[in-house]
C-alpha cells in the first residue's frame, strides 16, 4: 500500500465520487429530501441559540454571535466526517455479517477502499449552513479580515475535523472486538453536540474529559480562540494541529489493527 | 510447469471457550479460561500448478473457507507453510492481492451504485492494468458473453445471475495468476450456471489462469475440474484426478428394474435371492435399484437371477455419478 502515492488515491477517489454523485443525482427526490433534512436539522441548532439568547445576554462572557461562531465552526469541522467517513456507520453490520471480507482482496489501502465506497452528500448541506453561520457571526462580531486570519481558520478547521474523524474512526473500529458496538459509535456521534459550547461552561471534570478523553473541545472551542480571543490563546490551541494529526493517525492504526485481526464468518 | 500454490502441513487452530448451559453456566463463562482447541484446517499439504482448475470440495464447515482465507492472506496460519506465487500471502497481502482474483457467489465486490463499465475502469486504475491488455480483455469478454445488457447497468439493478457474471469478469480483468471462486453458481438457474461454466472454462483456456473452485454443485465439478481435492473436518480426504475418482468408485453400477406385481414383496424376494452377492437393494416409487460392485459380481448375472422369477417391465443401467461418489466420501470416508 505504500507503493501507491497520494496522487493515485486522490485520482481513484475522484473517479468514485464523480460516478457516485452522478448516480445519486438520478434519484432526485431522495437527494433533495436528504439535503433539506440536514439543512433543517442544522438550522434548528441555529434557532436554539437564537431562543436561548432571547433570555440570556451571554453564557460565561460568551455572547450570542460568539456562540454562533463556535456553532458554525463546529458544523464545518464535522463535514468531512459526515461526507468521507460515513461508511463507518455500516462497518458494524459488514463485520458482523461477514461482508467485510470482500474488501480485503484489493491491492490498495483497506481503510481508504472501505471509506471510499460511500460519500454522504448530506454533509454538503451541513457545510452550507456552517459557512453561512460562521460568516454571519464573523461579520456581526466585526472581526475584520486579513489573509492571516483566513489561513488560521483553515488550518484550525482542518485540525478540528481530524479530531472528529479520529473519534469516529476509533469508535467504529471497536466493532472488530465487541459485538454491539453501536452504542460506542452513537456516543461518539452524540458527544459532538457538546462541541459547539465553550468548554469553560462545564465543570472541571467534564472540562478534563472533553479535552483529554473525548477531545471534542478541539472541534470548535480551542481553535476558535485564535480568532475570538487572540490575546489569550492557551497552549492547547497551538497544539491542536499536531495533536489532530496524531489522533487521526492513531485512530487509523487502531482501525487497521482491527481490520487485520478480522477473519470473517464462513460462507 | 511451476507450482503457483505450495502448501505444506498447513494448520489453523482456533481457541474456543467451553460454554456451559443455563444462566449459571453463562456467568461461569464470563470468568472461565477453559478453552479447547478446534482445528479448522489440520496438516493439509497441496501443490497446485499454473493453469489447473481444481475443485476444492467438502461439506459445510469442512475448512474450505479457512484454507482460502489463508491462501488470500486474510488469515495467518497457525503452523505449516504456504506459498502463493512464491510469496507468503499474509506477509505480503497487498502484493499477493495484485496477482489473485476472488469471487464470492453471494457477495458482490463491485461498486453497488456504479454501472459495470465504471467498475471496470476503476479496477483498471486500482490494479494498474495497461490499456492494451484492458482493451484485449474487453474484446475477449465480448466474444464470450453478451455484454450489452449489463455494461451500462448499475450493479444494484442487476439480477443475481448478471451480478455473478459481472463479478467473475471483474475478477479476471487484471489477468491474475490464480482465481478463487467460492460457490460461483449458487442460487443460479440452469442456463446461467451453464453460461458461467463456459465462461470460466474459456478464460482458463486462454489466459492459463489457475482456478480454485469451491462448490456444492457437482455439475460445476463435472464441467470444469480435472482434479479434485476433498477435505472434511479440516483434514484432506482426497486429492487426485476426477477420472481416478470415478475409476476408484466406478466399479459400482446401479441396475434399476421395474417389475410386475407388488413392489415391497418384490424387493424382499430379490433381496433374498441376491443375499449372497454383496449388493445393495433399495426401492423408490416403482423402481427397484440394485447397487452392484462389478469387481465382485456382474450386472448381467444379477439381471438374469432377477429374470428367473420375475417379469421385467423396464430396466435402466446407471453409472455412478460424481455426486454419488462425493456423497459416499462425505458420509463414509475414502
Amino acid at each position: 500500500m505504500n507503493n501507491k502515492g497520494l496522487a493515485f488515491y486522490i485520482k481513484i477517489y475522484g473517479r468514485i465520487l464523480a460516478q457516485d454523485l452522478k448516480s445519486k443525482m438520478s434519484y432526485r427526490a431522495d437527494f433533495i429530501i436528504s439535503m433539506l433534512g440536514m439543512i433543517f436539522t442544522d438550522a434548528a441548532g441555529f434557532i436554539t441559540f437564537w431562543i436561548m439568547f432571547r433570555n440570556f445576554s451571554s453564557i460565561q462572557e460568551w455572547e450570542y454571535y460568539e456562540m454562533l461562531f463556535l456553532y458554525g465552526f463546529s458544523l464545518i469541522a464535522i463535514t468531512p466526517v459526515q461526507c468521507l467517513l460515513d461508511n463507518n456507520w455500516s462497518l458494524r453490520i459488514n463485520v458482523r455479517e461477514g461482508d467485510f471480507i470482500k474488501y480485503c482482496f484489493r491491492p490498495i489501502n483497506l481503510f481508504f477502499y472501505y471509506e471510499s465506497e460511500v460519500f454522504d452528500v448530506k454533509g454538503l448541506g451541513q457545510l452550507g449552513v456552517g459557512v453561512f453561520t460562521l460568516v454571519y457571526a464573523w461579520i456581526k462580531l466585526g472581526l475584520g479580515c486579513n489573509v492571516m486570519m483566513v489561513l488560521k481558520v483553515i488550518v484550525f478547521l482542518i485540525s478540528a475535523s481530524l479530531f472528529m474523524m479520529a473519534m469516529q474512526n476509533a469508535a467504529a473500529a471497536t466493532c472488530f472486538w465487541i459485538e454491539n458496538s453501536f452504542y460506542v459509535l452513537d456516543l461518539a456521534f452524540k458527544l459532538k453536540d457538546y462541541a459547539k459550547y465553550p468548554v469553560t461552561i462545564f465543570g472541571p471534570v467534564f472540562r478534563f474529559v472533553f479535552t483529554f478523553v473525548f477531545p471534542i473541545a478541539f472541534i470548535a472551542y480551542y481553535p476558535s480562540l485564535v480568532i475570538l480571543r487572540p490575546d489569550n490563546v492557551p497552549l492547547l490551541t497551538w497544539l491542536a494541529p499536531p495533536l489532530g494529526i496524531l489522533f487521526f493517525y492513531l485512530s487509523y492504526r487502531f482501525w487497521m489493527l482491527g481490520a487485520m485481526k478480522y477473519n470473517g464468518t464462513g460462507s | 510447469m511451476d507450482n503457483v500454490i505450495e502448501i505444506k502441513n498447513l494448520t489453523k487452530e482456533f481457541k474456543v471457550l467451553n460454554r456451559h448451559e443455563g444462566i449459571k453456566g453463562s456467568i461461569r463463562d464470563l470468568f472461565s479460561r477453559d478453552y479447547k482447541t478446534v482445528y479448522a484446517v489440520k496438516d493439509v499439504s497441496l501443490n497446485i500448478k499454473q493453469g489447473e482448475i481444481v475443485g476444492y470440495l467438502g461439506p459445510n464447515g469442512a475448512g474450505k473457507s479457512t484454507t482460502i482465507k489463508m491462501m488470500t492472506g486474510v488469515l495467518k496460519p497457525s503452523s505449516g507453510s504456504i506459498l502463493v506465487n512464491g510469496r507468503i500471502p499474509y506477509r505480503e497481502r497487498t502484493k499477493n492481492s495484485q496477482e489473485i482474483g476472488v469471487v464470492f457467489g453471494q457477495r458482490s465486490q463491485l461498486w453497488w451504485s456504479l454501472p459495470l463499465i465504471e467498475s471496470f475502469k476503476l479496477l483498471k486504475e486500482i490494479y494498474g492494468i495497461d490499456s492494451k491488455h484492458y482493451d484485449e480483455m474487453m474484446e475477449f469478454y465480448g466474444t464470450l458473453v453478451d455484454l450489452e445488457p449489463i455494461l451500462h447497468k448499475p450493479v444494484r439493478q442487476m439480477s443475481l445471475g448478471q451480478r455473478t457474471l459481472s463479478d467473475i469478469l471483474a475478477s479476471f480483468l487484471h489477468n491474475p495468476r490464480i482465481c478463487f471462486l467460492d460457490e460461483p453458481t449458487i442460487g443460479l438457474d440452469v442456463a446461467m450456471k451453464s453460461n458461467i461454466r463456459t465462461l470460466i472454462h474459456a478464460i482458463n483456456e486462454k489466459m492459463n489462469t489457475t482456478v480454485i473452485l469451491t462448490t456444492h454443485d457437482m455439475g460445476d465439478v463435472d464441467a470444469l475440474c480435472r482434479r479434485i481435492v476433498i477435505i472434511d473436518k479440516g483434514q484432506m480426504l482426497y486429492d487426485n484426478d476426477i477420472d481416478h475418482l470415478r475409476k476408484f468408485f466406478g466399479a459400482y453400477r446401479t441396475l434399476k428394474v421395474r417389475l410386475k406385481g407388488d413392489i415391497s414383496e418384490n424387493v424382499k424376494e430379490i433381496g433374498a435371492v441376491l443375499s449372497d452377492r454383496d449388493v445393495t437393494v433399495s426401492s423408490d416409487d416403482e423402481w427397484i435399484s440394485v447397487l452392484v460392485n462389478e469387481d465382485k459380481c456382474r450386472v448381467l448375472d444379477v439381471l438374469s437371477i432377477i429374470q428367473k422369477d420375475h417379469k421385467v417391465k423396464d430396466m435402466q443401467l446407471q453409472e455412478i455419478s460424481t455426486e454419488d461418489v462425493i456423497k459416499k466420501i462425505y458420509t463414509e470416508g475414502v
